[in-house]
């Protein structure tokens, strides 16, 4: 059990510090930019809300089979399988916490006064600049938000972990999986426990997220 | 050095003409609420677009027809808007210092005395009055010594005694910096007591005073 609860934060964590690094140029691009495919995107970004998880762990598996290209790919520079391991596993929570990631933070940069941005440029503030030292301080509560977010959707992850994990224990079984295994095989007390566990993490993550937004760390807003 | 610009702007219902010569020297810019001033200080700081030409201290900042705009960062400007837009997670010291490529201690605390703020320096912008914030603004504005300043009614928030003052010093600060300030302003005694040049604006099209006096006074009355 706590083997399983170790690989969810471990899955948590990894996914959580990809997305951030993903979602912040995305966010970027949809606060601000207007390009061709837009839309596309946007609906991209948001499509893991509504997909059925195993919808979106189906295609994640064949696109990391071992005969695919990113799966032949992946065999011959690692020497491993990228199907049922945790990598494939992170691969997938990935895109399925994207949506949690990317629209805080796009909401907090969009509320960045235009007056501030117009500020930095006329202060002589390039791109890198200002993002640095404008956009992230000021949208620095949406950044947190998304890290939480993430970090809590992806450890309550099933249908997609299980489709690309396989549920091998000690490897790709998490918390959530473990749980059900326990339900099955009857060991009410195991299921009792872990439930309550993950119900507690999921509480104060929630919570978390709920303080950073009434406390305002977005700074934008008339407090 | 002179300064040359011949602009056309759309902005929504706005259309924007101008066409002058200035050397650095301060200008005040007046006329009616929607008569362009803001727009134009805009298209000068390159935050709305325009065609025509710029060229500002041997530099050329715009020329449509060759399809060159220098964006805002590498004009050199410094601005105050009526959004002065400090940044209220800094000091006011650090915002001032926002841009500046390294601190010259001197120098700020120079204009910090000469602004009134020096008291001010370590503050959060949360707890500064309009006026005080303006001013700061300003600082920061001039921090980076910039070759062409724009003010967008700088003094709205200065009280009489102060204002005078300021008057004064930014007078005292162009000579040195050598900048062209161009500043828009409602206050005559602005206009009375800083202008080398004292531009018009009506329903977007920029007159020089000159061409308001005389024959065209008469008429316009």
């Amino acid at each position: 059990m706590l083997e399983s609860l170790f690989i969810s934060l471990q899955l948590a964590l990894v996914t959580t510090v990809i997305l951030l690094l993903i979602a912040l140029p995305l966010a970027y691009l949809l606060a601000f930019k207007s390009f061709r495919g837009r839309t596309v995107l946007e609906v991209m970004v948001a499509l893991p809300l509504v997909l059925p998880p195993t919808v979106l762990g189906y295609f994640v598996l064949v696109m990391i089979a071992p005969d695919s290209t990113l799966g032949r790919s992946w065999g011959s520079l690692f020497d491993s399988s990228l199907a049922f391991s945790f990598s494939g596993m992170v691969l997938a929570s990935v895109l399925y916490s994207l949506p949690f990631a990317v629209q805080p933070m796009q909401q907090a940069l969009r509320s960045i006064p235009k007056s501030w941005l117009e500020m930095a440029s006329t202060q002589g503030l390039g791109l890198r600049q200002t993002l640095i030292q404008v956009m992230l301080p000021a949208a620095r509560g949406g950044v947190l938000v998304a890290a939480v977010l993430s970090f809590a959707h992806t450890m309550g992850e099933f249908g997609v972990v299980l489709m690309v994990g396989g549920s091998i224990p000690g490897e790709t079984k998490v918390a959530s999986i473990a749980l059900f295994e326990f339900v099955e095989m009857q060991q009410a007390s195991e299921a009792w426990m872990l439930a309550l566990i993950l119900l507690g993490v999921s509480f104060v993550m929630l919570s978390l997220v709920y303080t950073i937004n009434r406390k305002g760390l977005n700074m934008v807003g008339g407090r | 050095m002179k300064n040359r610009i011949q602009i056309i702007a759309q902005i929504g219902i706005m259309r924007l003409q101008a066409d002058t010569e200035f050397s650095d020297e301060i200008i005040i810019v007046s006329g009616e609420n929607g008569a362009g001033k803001t727009t134009l200080l805009r298209c000068l700081a390159g935050l709305d677009d325009s065609e025509g030409q710029m060229l500002f201290h041997g530099k050329t900042w715009l020329d449509s027809r060759a399809g060159f705009v220098l964006p805002s960062q590498a004009r050199q400007i410094g601005c105050v808007w009526t959004d002065v837009a400090l940044l209220p997670w800094l000091s006011v010291a650090k915002n001032i210092l926002l841009g500046a490529e390294f601190e010259d201690a001197a120098w700020l605390l120079e204009l910090a005395g000469l602004l009134e703020i020096s008291a001010l320096l370590q503050r959060r912008p949360s707890m500064l009055s309009t006026g005080e914030a303006q001013r700061v603004a300003l600082a920061r504005a001039l921090y980076k010594k910039p070759s062409v300043l724009l003010l967008d009614e700088p003094f709205s928030a200065q009280a009489p005694a102060i204002r005078q003052r300021l008057r004064v010093v930014l007078k005292s600060i162009q000579g040195k910096l050598n900048m062209a300030v161009i500043m828009v302003s409602h206050d005559v005694e602005d206009a009375a007591k800083l202008a080398d040049q004292h531009w018009r604006m009506r329903e977007g099209r920029l007159l020089k005073e000159i061409e308001m006096t005389g024959m065209n006074k008469v008429k316009q009355a």
